[in-house]
Formats: C-alpha cells, structure tokens, sequence
C-alpha cells in the first residue's frame, strides 16, 4: 500500500469533440513542489481544474489521500487555488478577501484576525487590511490571492500560472519567495506554468505535458539532461536535435562524425534523435574540430553569444563566451557528456534545427505564448 | 467665417431641440400654478390647483393604486429578472441562449396595445374559465406589469453577470461556498448596480404605464395614468396640471439616480480598464 497525496489513474478529459488529457497517470506526494509545464493548450491547466473540482474527468480516477475525489463537489475539497488573475473579490477589502475562507468556516474572530495577520506577514503585506483590492500592485494581488488561500491550511496548494501577469524582475522575486514559502508551509505545491526556467528554478518534479499526454515526468536536472523525446528537448532549453545512428553502446554517428557517448541500450545501427545543448559545444580552431562549419549569425546576449554556425547543411545553436565573427569559419568539438540520445518519437524532426531562426520572430511570437 | 457660422447653427439647432422637448412641461407647469383656468392669461400666481388635487379624493387614491403597483411589480421583477438573468448567463449551448434571450425580449418590443389586448383576453378567458364574476382586478394588472418589467431587469443585470470574471465563483467555491452560497456572496455583490438600476427602470414603467394598464385593470383598482384619462373624457382642470407637474419631478429626480448609479459604475469600470492597461505596458517592457 503505498500512500501518494493526489494519484491520476488512466484520467483522460474530452470536451465535446476534443480531448483535452488523454490517459494520464500521475502521483503526487506530500510536501512536493510540482509542476505541470507545457505550451498554452497543453491541458496543464485542465488537469488543475480536476483536482480542484472545477471539472470532472471523463473517464479514469481520480484519488485524493487514496479516496475517490469523483463525488466531492470543490468546496468540500481540501485543496485551494490560486488562479491566474487572482480572482480576488472586488467589493471585499484586504482582510475580508483574506477572511472569506474562515468566516464560511465559522472560525471565531479572534482566530480570524490572528491568522489574516500571522499570512498578510508572510507574504509581506503587513498593513494592508483595510486596503481596498483594486488599490493594489499586480504583485501585491498576486500575495493577497496567495495569502487568501493558505491561510485556509490546504493540503494543497494549486497555482494556476500566478506569475504570468508580473513583470520579469518581479517574476524572479516571486520566484523564491514562492518556493521559501512551499518550504515554510511545508504543503504540497501543484504549479501550473509555460515558463520553463520558472518551472526548473523551483520545481522537486517536473511534468511535461503536449497536446493532453505527459511526454515526461522527473526532476528538473533530469528533464534537462535526459529529456525523453525531441518536444522536451526543445521546449526545456534550447537543443540542437540531429538525426543519428547508434553504432553499438557509447558509440553514435552523426553529421558524418563518430563521437563518444555516455549512452547505452540501444539497438545496433537504430536510427536515433541526438541533442547537443548549446552551452555544451567546444569551439576549437578551424583544423582541430570534430565537425567544421560557417558561422551565419552572431547574436550578443549580454552573458553570451549566441552563434548560429551551418554544419553541412544543418544549422546548430552554440553559446559561447569567445568571440566570432559572422563568415568565420570555426570548428566544434563535443565531450562524451554534451551528447544525448533519445528514441526516436512522434516529434523526431520538429524540432531543434535552427536554420529557421531568428531572434525577432522569436519575440514576436512570444506574447501569444503568454495568453 | 464658416467655422463661426456652423457653430451659430449647431447652437441654434440644439436650442430648437431643446425647446421641442421642454416647452410642453414648462407651459404645463407654469400653468398649474395659474389662479385661473385660463391656458391663454396667467391671472395670479397661486397653489389652488394643488389644494383642489389634494382634496380630490379618488385621485390620491390612483396615486396610491399607483405606487402600490408599481413597488409590488418592481419586487418581483427584480427577484425573478436577477433570476432568470443568472440562468441565462449560465447556458452553456450558444444556440438555447440567443433563443432565450429573443423569448425574454418579446415583450419589449412587442406593441403595447397587443401585450395589453392579448392578456385582458387570457385573464378574461381563464377568469371565465373559473367561474369568476369579474376577471380583472389587482392581481391581473400586476402580472401584466411584472410582464412587461421583466425584461428591462434582464437586459440591466445580464451585462453585470457577462462582464464579471467568472473565476470569482470558482474562488468562493474553491473557498467553501456552496454554488448556492458563492451566489450570495460573490455574485450578487458584483452585479449589484445592474439589479438597482434594473429595479428603478421598472418601477418608472410600472409608473408611467397606460395603454397595458388600460386593458388589464378592473374597475376596483384604478391606477392614476388610466384615472387621468378618463378624467380627460370630460374637462380637464388645471389640477390634472400640478398632478403632472408633481410626477415629472418625481420621475427626474429617479432618472437622476439611476444615471449618477450608471456614471459611477462605467468610472469604476474605467479604472479597472486603466489598470490592465498599465499591466500590459509594464509586461511590454
């Protein structure tokens, strides 16, 4: 008998025509800092609106503390939420938004006023109790809607991509506050984000969801070091995916070069997708490079340069601290453990080439992200 | 030249307009302080006219038939349009709620004469249909009223229910609300102004109303807009003037409300409009 917190077991969820998670399975554990990430319409949020009750799957289980959650209507579920644009009640001041939770619990006023102080310390608002919600910050809500619900003492605690309206430098501080907070509170965090360096900074696991289906679950340096197929790889970070062949254990070919691996288990001769990282790659003089290629595109990105240099045909990623120059021709070398190989999937071939790329187009299909 | 000549004109326009639209009720009251019974001479300024109303028995008591009507027909138009509002704002099939909300405007742009012709018939019928000696009494005209009321509190609360984030019922359940509560708490504080302004626009109709009260009224309950038409009948007196006189102020002084409500609500709204605005810049930066 083992005894996971939350527990999905073959959850899938349709609405009308589309599915919206299909056979997930997944455990939750006490005190664990997870995060569902993935690209918007990933169904990440679904999946958070399952165990706060917003939703019921169509078909599956759903088990809370080893207990069916199928009948339990929201409000009698032990979990709160923090949702996305914090949802705080306009007509409510601070303290009364904060209250809520425990007047309908029909605490006493003296345990009322303790605990709306004792929260509104923890996340650094003291003072604020008469304040009216529209007079403040996006990142003061953003602690009042966080304050509003722990201060009911959930087991736990679900975030709906709170961060996403603050901006960048505010983001950060929330960042670690957060987590300090899951630490202090010691209650079980469930995350919802597309940002993945949000989701690797303050994560224990990490669930990578794509089109309704988990491509992945583990920590956050195993997601980043092993991911399991080319959407992971690409979406975590950014990575260079080339097609290869594994010749026999430690041994891959690819871009007409055999390199030395760490990786084993795999068919001789399998077809196989490769990803190099780009902070991993060596740039070495002309002659003494495993691989050689023209440098296309230099961008300075302040701690680096992000290169974009055209292997036989194939544009790769490098970042690097050394200096080039665009035409340069510049040869690469690659440890055994900047290589990984990963099986071949439904993505082999989506993702991970460059040559398509350019910063603007980046920025400009970044606030769709956002949404 | 031209500029100075177009503003000439649009001044003059507006005056015209205006004049138009408030030169019948300034006659009308400076008439009904007017000693004698004369519209073409001003005799003296006097209160006359205001004492014979006051006197006027059967008056007062259509002014009170009135007011009692329109206060009953705005309760339950309030109650049963914040209701019905709330379920059309929970449709989930777009198809139902287009068609629901064509039902719900039937009334509304529906002639008068034919709203208040068709349901004299139906209470006449289903009066018969008892046995009842007389089928029209107070009952009947209040359900004509709440009928016609309803849907101008629809059309007032459900743009409320439509612009509230509808995480905040989410919230209160995630917060232990049952639905039923979060309804209470949540909802019904933030449309609020909509249900205010619902409620005075219907009591103003109720009010104001004649052609459906004309049908759907017995003789035991007269309400003061069919009592001055049948006043009209024989001779008018100046004291039909102050009577009008008095209701005007009455009814300016609820649209007063009614649009300070408003204003307060759209500047709300503004802020709030402000504010994401101001978010978004500073994630753009």
């Amino acid at each position: 008998m083992h005894n996971h917190l939350i527990e999905f077991k073959n959850v899938s969820k349709t609405f009308d025509t589309t599915e919206a998670l299909s056979n997930i399975n997944l455990y939750v554990d006490e005190n664990e800092f997870l995060t569902l990430l993935g690209p918007s319409g990933c169904g990440k949020s679904t999946l958070l609106r399952l165990i706060a009750g917003f939703e019921s799957p169509t078909d599956g289980q759903l088990l809370f503390e080893g207990q069916d959650l199928s009948s339990i209507p929201p409000h009698k579920r032990k979990v709160n939420t923090v949702f996305q644009k914090y949802a705080l009640f306009p007509h409510l001041n601070v303290y009364d938004n904060i209250a809520f939770g425990m007047k309908i619990q029909k605490k006493s006023k003296k345990e009322i006023e303790y605990e709306v102080g004792r929260v509104l310390e923890l996340v650094n608002l003291k003072g604020f109790d008469r304040r009216s919600v529209d007079s403040l910050s996006g990142g003061q809500q953003q602690r009042i809607a966080i304050a509003r619900a722990i201060v009911n003492k959930p087991h736990v605690l679900l975030l709906d991509e709170p961060l996403a309206a603050l901006d960048l430098k505010l983001r950060k501080d929330m960042q670690i506050e957060l987590k300090n907070m899951q630490k202090e509170l010691g209650v079980t965090f469930i995350y919802v984000t597309h940002d993945q360096e949000e989701a690797l900074s303050m994560s224990d696991t990490i669930v990578v969801l794509n089109e309704g289906k988990i491509q992945q679950i583990g920590a956050p340096c195993d997601i980043y070091n092993e991911p399991r197929n080319a959407f992971v790889a690409d979406f975590i970070g950014e990575s260079n995916i080339i097609d290869g062949v594994m010749l026999e254990n430690y041994k891959a070919s690819f871009s007409g070069h055999t390199f030395q691996c760490l990786d084993k288990g795999f068919a001789e001769g399998e077809p196989v997708d490769v990803v190099v990282r780009p902070e991993d790659v060596d740039i070495v003089p002309e002659g003494e490079g495993m691989l050689c290629g023209n440098v296309t595109q230099v961008t300075f990105m302040g701690v680096h340069n992000e290169i974009i240099v055209d292997i036989g045909g194939f544009k790769w990623m490098i970042q690097t601290t050394d200096s080039v120059n665009v035409g340069e021709r510049i040869g690469i070398s690659l440890d055994p453990d900047a290589i990984h190989i990963m099986k071949k999937s439904e993505y082999s071939g989506m993702f991970g080439d460059y040559s398509s790329y350019s910063n603007e187009l980046d920025e400009l299909s970044d606030p769709g992200r956002d949404e | 030249m031209g500029v100075s000549n177009t503003k000439l004109s649009s001044k003059i326009y507006t005056a015209v307009i205006f004049a138009f639209l408030f030169a019948p009720i300034v006659i009308l009251l400076i008439f009904s302080f007017n000693e004698s019974k004369s519209l073409s001479v001003f005799s003296d300024f006097s209160f006359k006219w205001y004492k014979e109303l006051f006197n006027d028995r059967s008056t007062l008591e259509s002014v009170k038939n009135s007011v009692i009507l329109a206060l009953a027909a705005t309760a339950v138009s309030t109650v049963m349009g914040t209701a019905a509002a709330f379920g059309i704002y929970r449709i989930r099939k777009e198809w139902y709620k287009v068609l629901m909300n064509t039902v719900t405007n039937i009334p509304m742009v529906n002639p008068d004469i034919i709203t208040g012709i068709s349901m004299m018939l139906v209470f006449v019928f289903v009066g018969q249909f008892f046995g009842a000696s007389t089928s029209l009494n107070f009952w009947t005209i209040l359900i004509a009223h709440i009928t016609f009321c309803l849907p101008y509190v629809i059309l007032q609360v459900l743009p409320k229910l439509q612009q509230m984030d509808g995480a905040l019922l989410e919230a209160a359940q995630d917060l232990g609300c049952t639905p039923f509560r979060a309804f209470f708490k949540v909802t019904l504080p933030e449309i609020f102004p909509g249900i205010i302004t619902g409620a005075i626009m219907a009591f103003t109709l109720s009010l104001d109303d004649f052609v459906i009260s004309y049908f759907t009224s017995g003789n035991d309950f007269q309400t003061l807009p069919v009592r001055i038409y049948s006043m009209t009948k024989k001779t008018v007196t100046p004291k039909m003037y102050a009577l009008a006189t008095i209701i005007f102020f009455i009814t300016l002084s609820l649209l007063l409300i009614n649009n300070l409500i408003d204003n307060e609500d759209s500047r709300n709204l503004r802020k709030i409009k402000k504010n994401r605005k101001n978010k978004k810049y500073v994630l753009a930066k």
